[in-house]
């Protein structure tokens, strides 16, 4: 290896002393190990919380629940309050400006704003 | 970067007695490491991990937290990316935390069998028992730590600011971190889990908006807009608004303050070598090799035309003295004379000279004859078709119908001229009229030609249009979005793909009919190709038009014609224009507090739950004990902290909302941590410093004795639990 990059101690060593097991030796080289762990959706479905009282926190319950107040309208490119919706595209627009905008806009443009507050349409 | 830097290897590690405890930030994209009763971690580095392959030796290695971006040229990293261990803001890849923490150790300077202090670790509130369970496994079977305990950083954060001052016993958490924020109310310095409401979205969220935001605005861009730099630009620049929509009117309005409040970032950008414009000598110079040029191409077509000129009067006098030469010789040996010339008789000398003298006149630039000598009489010329057909031989009957197909064609042929030259007559006098409406009042003349020329070129263009699209383009069937589409093919051609398409899909449909009517037959003349042709000839529109425009670039000079393809004005192809500084600037405004709103409004980016300030609501009434006074008590200290509550103005818009949803004249105060990062570390090496912080561990031996329901109910507590 290069002479800074040892230098820098970028690199973190194979044999650490501290460690009764080391990395080589838990995950041997050349040996497909197949995915060993869980997603969170996965992890959660494991802990079974259903069978616990619900008074009880977990960290499924503790989530916060959706937004009492209305939600508010901004305008998909420039951020201001939108009191229009293109039809076409779905997108959100405050003025004409922002509407001229819109319609020269690619579709890939477009779906890109959307997908930003989650409404882009998803082809599964 | 902020933690470009590599943390040194501390070396006083030895120096430490066993039962001195090792603290742990596990944070979503920080991790801190230091020791416990210690005023600052000692090692901070982003919660990363990536392992390229090393060029030189092929090796895969392993580069935790974040690295010299000069470096990283002797790594291949096309097939590795930063990794972090956590899933929301829960470890969930244990191969990944396990180098996070073989570096935390090896930097801290462990060089023991073993890890040998107890450790104290951060999680999140109400985590997975899993995720604990094998973080604890990690720790005991890996490192050999002796004793582990866990405890969440928000409430960490509240104890140590309470011992500052800042905050009070009772009061609530609100704790904005990189994938998730909290609130929790707390209770006599304690966190109640019951009560606590978590939203996931952090810093992340705003940093990804605002990166997305950007790099939407400036897609020439998109190279530069990295994580690390929309990073620093959301520390540096973002703030909250007080109300969202009074700061963004402020922008629409474009004022003066919002002029100021705009944000311009400057990419690296080198003006291209200017260049100078053509001195007056090189025009002077070019102008002069122009008119050289020119001047050769005249002299050589002058000197054509005077050579020309030359050996046609030649020709003409050789001409002339034959014929004089005719007249002298006898008429019997006019035969030999002849073919001694290569003329067959006197008739063909007169008319080459009658050729060459035409040449000539035409060739000095002089008015060439047009009128052909008048025609002898018909009967003269075709003296056979007075005659009736009985009176004739065959031959001459032969003879009649050629003089008879000669007669109509050349009468045909005076027909077309003489229309032609009606035609003229009719276009001078349109002309003359012209100049007569011209000459009494121009002003007004040129702007009826205008106008004229307007509507005309609105008509031919329409029916280019027409001619293109078919009948049925005025915007109606451009809704689905296709400006382009169905462009390529013209009316008739559609018609015919229709119809071809039609036939065939009809084919095998019920009993075949085709033919029974006459009609049907009519179809395969519509679907021959040859009814393509849809040149009708210019229409009058269209004459009229260049009429118009001849007559415009005539008298008007500022008239100028739209060219051929001008019929769409949109496809004009921008001209080239140099790139300036300005086209490497990223400028943002509204960003600046869009992007920190997603914390209030988590609905701007898609996620449906509750915002910031909604959250302290919502805590207060999960409050177990419905105690009014304690409801006021812990209105009363609302404590900020977490990375996300770093932005300016924070504090002031959460203390708005919330006196939108507690009861009129409720004590309200907010307060921002004394180190909204670096106080959950420090408040955890407080609570590890503590004497009482042996009891609150467990051990190996408790981790698999107890079980997992009791790791599950494990927390840290300030006061001894009852178990």
């Amino acid at each position: 290896m290069e002479v800074e990059v040892m230098e820098s101690e970028m690199v973190l060593p194979q044999h650490l002393s501290f460690k009764r097991v080391q990395m080589s030796d838990k995950y041997p080289k050349g040996q497909s190990r197949g995915r060993h762990w869980k997603h969170l959706k996965q992890i959660l479905q494991a802990e079974n919380y259903q069978s616990f009282p619900p008074n009880q926190p977990n960290y499924v319950n503790i989530e916060s629940p959706p937004s009492m107040y209305p939600s508010k309208k901004f305008c998909d490119i420039t951020g201001f309050e939108a009191p229009y919706v293109d039809p076409r595209t779905n997108i959100r627009y405050a003025n004409i400006e922002v509407f001229k905008l819109v319609r020269s806009l690619p579709n890939e443009y477009v779906q890109r704003y959307l997908a930003l507050r989650n409404a882009a349409v998803v082809l599964k | 970067m902020p933690f470009a830097t590599r943390p040194l290897r501390q070396s006083d590690y030895n120096y430490f007695p066993s039962t001195c405890p090792i603290v742990i930030d596990n944070g979503g994209s920080t991790f801190r490491i230091g020791w416990a009763g210690e005023s600052d971690p000692r090692i901070t580095f982003r919660n990363v991990v990536q392992r390229p392959r090393h060029k030189a030796t092929g090796e895969t290695v392993t580069i935790v937290g974040d690295h010299d971006p000069a470096l990283i040229k002797y790594f291949d990293c096309t097939r590795s990316f930063q990794r972090s261990a956590f899933d929301g803001n829960v470890v969930y890849q244990f191969e990944i935390m396990e180098y996070i923490l073989d570096y935390s150790f090896e930097r801290m300077g462990a060089d023991g069998p073993e890890v040998d202090h107890p450790v104290l670790i951060t999680e999140c509130a109400c985590n997975p028992v899993q995720s604990r369970a094998k973080l604890a496994e990690l720790l005991f079977e890996t490192y050999g730590v002796p004793s582990v305990a866990f405890g969440v950083d928000t409430a960490f954060s509240y104890v140590y600011n309470q011992q500052l001052g800042i905050c009070d016993r009772d009061g609530i958490a609100i704790c904005s971190g990189f994938s998730t924020s909290h609130a929790f109310p707390m209770v006599n310095g304690e966190p109640v889990f019951e009560a606590c409401c978590r939203t996931n979205i952090g810093g992340y969220h705003v940093t990804d908006y605002l990166k997305q935001l950007l790099s939407l605005k400036y897609p020439n861009h998109i190279s530069s807009i990295t994580w690390e730099k929309v990073e620093e630009l959301k520390m540096e620049h973002c703030y909250v608004a007080l109300d969202y929509f009074l700061e963004a009117k402020v922008f629409q309005k474009g004022t003066k303050e919002a002029e100021e409040k705009m944000r311009c970032w400057q990419l690296p950008w080198v003006p291209p070598p200017s260049e100078e414009p053509p001195s007056e000598e090189e025009l002077a110079r070019k102008a002069a090799i122009k008119e050289k040029q020119g001047q050769r191409l005249r002299e050589m077509a002058a000197a054509k035309r005077s050579s020309r000129i030359l050996e046609l009067e030649n020709e003409l006098q050789g001409l002339e003295f034959l014929l004089q030469q005719l007249e002298n010789v006898q008429e019997s040996d006019i035969a030999s004379f002849l073919s001694r010339t290569g003329y067959v008789s006197r008739q063909e000398i007169e008319s080459a000279l009658a050729r060459v003298t035409q040449s000539l006149r035409k060739a000095r630039g002089e008015q060439t004859e047009i009128e052909e000598k008048m025609e002898p009489s018909t009967s003269e010329k075709y003296p056979l078709i007075d005659f009736p057909d009985n009176m004739l031989s065959p031959e001459q009957l032969k003879e009649k119908k050629r003089q008879l197909f000669l007669k109509t064609t050349s009468e045909g042929r005076q027909r077309a001229k003489q229309k032609k030259f009606e035609e003229e007559l009719e276009r001078e006098r349109q002309n003359q009229q012209d100049e007569e409406k011209r000459l009494e009042n121009p002003e007004l003349y040129l702007q009826q030609l205008r106008a004229k020329h307007k509507e005309l070129s609105e008509k031919v263009e329409q029916r280019k249009r027409l001619k293109t699209n078919g009948l049925h383009t005025n915007g109606n069937n451009n809704i689905s979005g296709g400006v382009g589409r169905g462009e390529r093919l013209n009316a008739a051609q559609r018609e015919r793909m229709r119809l071809l398409t039609t036939a065939a899909f009809d084919r095998g449909k019920g009993e075949d009919t085709f033919g029974a009517r006459e009609e049907d037959w009519q179809l395969y003349k519509l679907m021959s190709k040859d009814n393509d042709d849809d040149d009708e000839g210019p229409d009058e529109n269209e004459v009229e038009f260049n009429r118009i425009i001849c007559r415009l670039q005539e008298i008007d000079p500022t008239f100028v014609a739209k060219s051929d393809g001008g019929s769409v004005v949109a496809t004009e192809i921008p001209r080239f224009r140099p790139q300036t500084k300005e086209d490497f600037q990223i400028i943002f405004g509204v960003e600046r507090f869009r992007c920190p709103e997603v914390l209030f409004q988590p609905n701007m980016i898609g996620i449906d739950q509750a915002g910031l300030d909604e959250m302290a609501g919502i805590s207060i009434r999960r409050l177990p004990s419905k105690d009014d006074s304690i409801e006021r008590s812990i209105s009363n200290s609302i404590f900020l902290t977490g990375g996300s509550c770093l932005f300016p103005g924070m504090v002031e818009r959460v203390e708005a909302e919330i006196r939108k949803i507690r009861p009129f004249e409720s004590p309200i105060r907010v307060v921002r941590a004394s180190d909204p990062i670096l106080d959950a570390w420090r408040g955890a090496a407080t609570v590890a410093a503590a004497p009482r912080f042996q009891m609150q561990t467990f051990s190996r031996h408790d981790f698999y004795e107890k079980g997992e329901d009791w790791l599950r109910s494990y927390c840290l507590r300030k006061r001894k639990k009852k178990n």
